[in-house]
């Protein structure tokens, strides 16, 4: 993606996007509402009424239709899961616990019990990585945070399965480990630290 | 089940109303009564997250699961008691004995639910996520028995009341083709009329019994667990299992409200509303949808099949078409032009109707797979599922309830809303928009508080917004009041007319 040439795109994550989006059309749904209460005390003929209002519901079927058709043909495109992801240049295993992370480079074959790692490590900046995530205990999520806060890339870490999770640190810089299931009481305390290098 | 006269199978009689009528008030104090107190632990959870008060975790996650379950379950109930009510008293006949058994029930499991957080600290969410309970839990066993137990008993209450509701319909208006309204998608107009709250309660409550079985195998399996604790069940399974119940309960929370104001806004509007070829195609579509659309729960979970992950967020998608361009054209062609005085029942309706619109959009957003990966777990998804609920199916919940509180439930006596009704939907989007705000910061969900992310910048927003949230909250908790009291005179005061 030639993101340099479009600094404003680059910026615009998909929480901000979410957000823009909804905003617009909660707008206009308020708008809509508005305008349908202040121009009801007019009085139309109740079969020419619902004519019109029938009219423009074909048309709005039609129209959302090819909206959301669009929109899951390009967002299908873009799936975090196994067979969508890069080739990973360095994998890394990452156990979740009750409450804390167990994270080392390489992949294990130790049971998420047996592993033992660290609440810290470092990995390289703009490679492919694949977390590969288990728990030990009760479900938990391996969520990355970025130092501005942002939400980057998550996975469920469940008893029972590996997830598997490609990300490219985009920059070098601390990133923040965020345990984002509810576990237990501490929940809030499960954080971890990758440091991009 | 079959009593004497309701083998007639016709109209239901005046004495039979009067009870209903009786049953209906009962539920509708309940409901005011429980709302406002379930509220307030929300506003304890917010005013704790913005570090106003400052309690343990233990205490935190437990507030946190009796809110959650109350007022699921709350709502759910009063909406199948709403929906009943207006089955019973103008369509079919409904058994009192029934309706008052399953309303003794869900105050049983409520009771229950009350001990086991307050007193037990239950506090496991309202998912109960598998194996959560059962591992490193800071509660005693016993609450995490008595939860289960009530759940069970509040399943069972559902279960049995939305089984009698089909049956009953299907006796009068003759099988579950006819209850679907397949009549209407012949070439020629059905010989008898199908009234939509049929259709609409065939196509909630039978998803509703299927997930009301689901739950029941889910909550046997909790028993199993803590009598042998040596059990161990697969996580993925019981996590759709449950969130094939919750997923299904709430949604059909929404229709089931959807069904009354089909019913009632014709009478404020002079304009009949009735089924016709293309609601009939929109409420059989959304019947899929509700089945299939739950899988959006489960997007982060990348063991789940990569099918269902699609089903997921198609089922999610196409669900937003029959509900706007049936339900919400349906309301747009009831109010446009319509001269309408604008009381309280057809104003709470129509806003009700907005707010389910914009709960709606931000699910939309949610349930793309290359969104909710940016979104999931934060408070993005309480931002929409309270929309859909405060600002969605509550406003439904008080327009029937201004309906009923009239003398004769009609249109004519309907009050105007006052200004407890305005500060309770002021207070409610200013709530729900930190909420969003929230969520759109990526603020995760269910954290006690947000001072030990170790993200300073997340800390101080999410804390700020909480408190903001916190204000907003009691705004809409006086104004929730104030229309509780008015209501709640009416009711008591309504004299039930002689026989
Ligand atoms: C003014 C009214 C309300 C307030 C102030 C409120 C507040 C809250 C708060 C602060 C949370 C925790 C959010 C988090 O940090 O994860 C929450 C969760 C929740 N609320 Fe509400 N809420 C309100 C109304 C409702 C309504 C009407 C429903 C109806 C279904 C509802 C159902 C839930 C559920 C299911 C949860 C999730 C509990 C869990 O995660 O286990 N709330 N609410
Ligand atoms: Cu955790």
């Amino acid at each position: 993606m030639k993101t340099d040439l479009f600094p404003l795109l680059a910026a615009l994550t998909a929480q901000k996007f979410s957000g823009g989006i909804f905003l617009m059309a909660a707008l206009v749904v308020v708008g809509l509402t508005t305008y349908l209460i202040l121009t009801s005390r007019t009085r139309e003929e109740k079969y020419a009424a619902k004519k019109r209002v029938y009219g423009l519901r074909a048309r709005y079927f039609i129209g959302l239709s090819v909206i959301l058709l669009v929109a899951l043909v390009i967002s299908l495109r873009f799936l975090p899961y196994e067979r969508y992801q890069a080739k990973p240049d360095q994998t890394v295993t990452v156990v979740a616990m009750q409450w804390t992370w167990k994270m080392a480079a390489g992949s294990s074959d130790q049971t998420p019990l047996e592993f033992t790692g660290s609440n810290e490590i470092s990995l390289p900046a703009g490679k492919n990585i694949r977390f590969v995530v288990a728990s030990a205990d009760v479900n938990h999520n391996f969520a990355i945070y970025n130092s501005q806060g942002v939400l980057v890339a998550q996975t469920q870490a469940m008893p029972g399965y590996r997830n598997e999770l490609a990300y490219r640190f985009p920059e070098k810089g601390d990133y923040m480990v965020i345990c984002l299931e509810y576990c237990g009481g501490p929940h809030t305390i499960m954080t971890g630290k990758i440091h991009a290098l | 089940m079959r009593s004497e006269n309701s083998t007639i199978a016709d109209g239901p009689g005046l004495a039979d109303i009067q009870q209903h009528k009786k049953l209906m008030t009962v539920w509708s104090v309940t409901f005011l009564i429980l709302f406002p107190l379930l509220i307030v632990l929300g506003l304890l959870m917010r005013a704790n997250q913005g570090e106003v008060v400052k309690m343990e975790y233990s205490t935190f996650y437990s507030l946190m699961t009796l809110h959650g379950l109350g007022m699921a379950g709350t709502l759910f109930s009063i909406a199948y008691a709403a929906l009943s009510y207006l089955i019973a008293t103008r369509y079919v006949k409904l058994s009192v004995a029934l309706g008052t058994t399953v309303y003794f029930l869900v105050v049983a499991g409520v009771v229950g639910l009350a001990g086991a957080c307050l007193i037990g600290k239950f506090g496991a969410g309202w998912y109960l996520l598998y194996p959560l309970p059962f591992i490193g839990a800071s509660w005693p066993q016993w609450s995490t028995g008595l939860a289960t137990v009530s759940l069970l008993v509040l399943g069972a209450a559902w279960l049995v009341g939305s089984l009698h509701v089909v049956l009953a319909l299907s006796k009068k208006y003759g099988g579950f083709s006819r209850l679907m309204g397949w009549a209407y998608l012949g070439r020629q107009e059905p010989e008898s009329e199908l009234p939509p709250i049929a259709l609409i309660a065939t196509v909630s409550l039978i998803p509703g019994i299927l997930a009301f079985l689901t739950a029941a195998a889910f909550l046997i399996l909790f028993l199993l667990q803590l009598f042998e604790p040596s059990l161990s069940f697969n996580a993925l399974l019981l996590k759709n299992l449950l969130f094939f119940f919750g997923h299904t309960l709430v949604n059909i929370t929404i229709y089931l409200a959807v069904g009354w104001v089909y019913v009632l806004f014709p009478e404020f509007s002079g304009r009949e509303w009735k089924l016709n070829r293309v609601t009939v195609y929109g409420w059989n579509a959304t019947f899929l949808f509700i089945l299939f659309a739950y899988f959006h729960h489960l997007y982060m979970d990348f063991a789940q099949p990569l099918s269902l992950q699609y089903i997921g967020q198609i089922a999610s998608y196409m669900s937003a078409i029959p509900a706007t361009a049936v339900t919400i054209f349906g309301i747009i062609a009831q109010v446009y032009h319509a001269e309408i005085r604008w009381t309280a029942t057809p104003l709470a309706f129509t806003l009700g109707g907005m707010g389910w619109v914009i709960g709606g959009v931000a699910a939309v957003v949610d349930s793309t797979i290359a969104i909710n990966k940016a979104l999931h777990n934060t408070l993005w998804v309480p931002a929409h599922f309270h929309t859909y609920m405060l600002a969605g199916v509550v406003l439904f919940i008080l327009g029937f309830l201004y309906y009923l509180a009239s003398p004769q439930e009609s249109a004519r006596e309907n009050t105007r809303a006052g200004a407890g009704f305005w500060l309770f939907v002021i207070g409610a989007y200013g709530f729900l928009a930190m909420f969003y705000l929230a969520g759109a910061n990526s603020i995760p969900r269910r954290f006690a508080d947000y001072a030990t992310m170790g993200l300073a910048s997340s800390h101080q927003i999410g804390a700020l917004l909480a408190q903001i949230a916190a204000a907003f909250v009691v705004l809409l908790l006086v104004g929730i009041l104030g229309v509780f009291w008015g209501l709640f005179v009416r009711l008591i005061a309504r004299r039930t007319p002689p026989l």
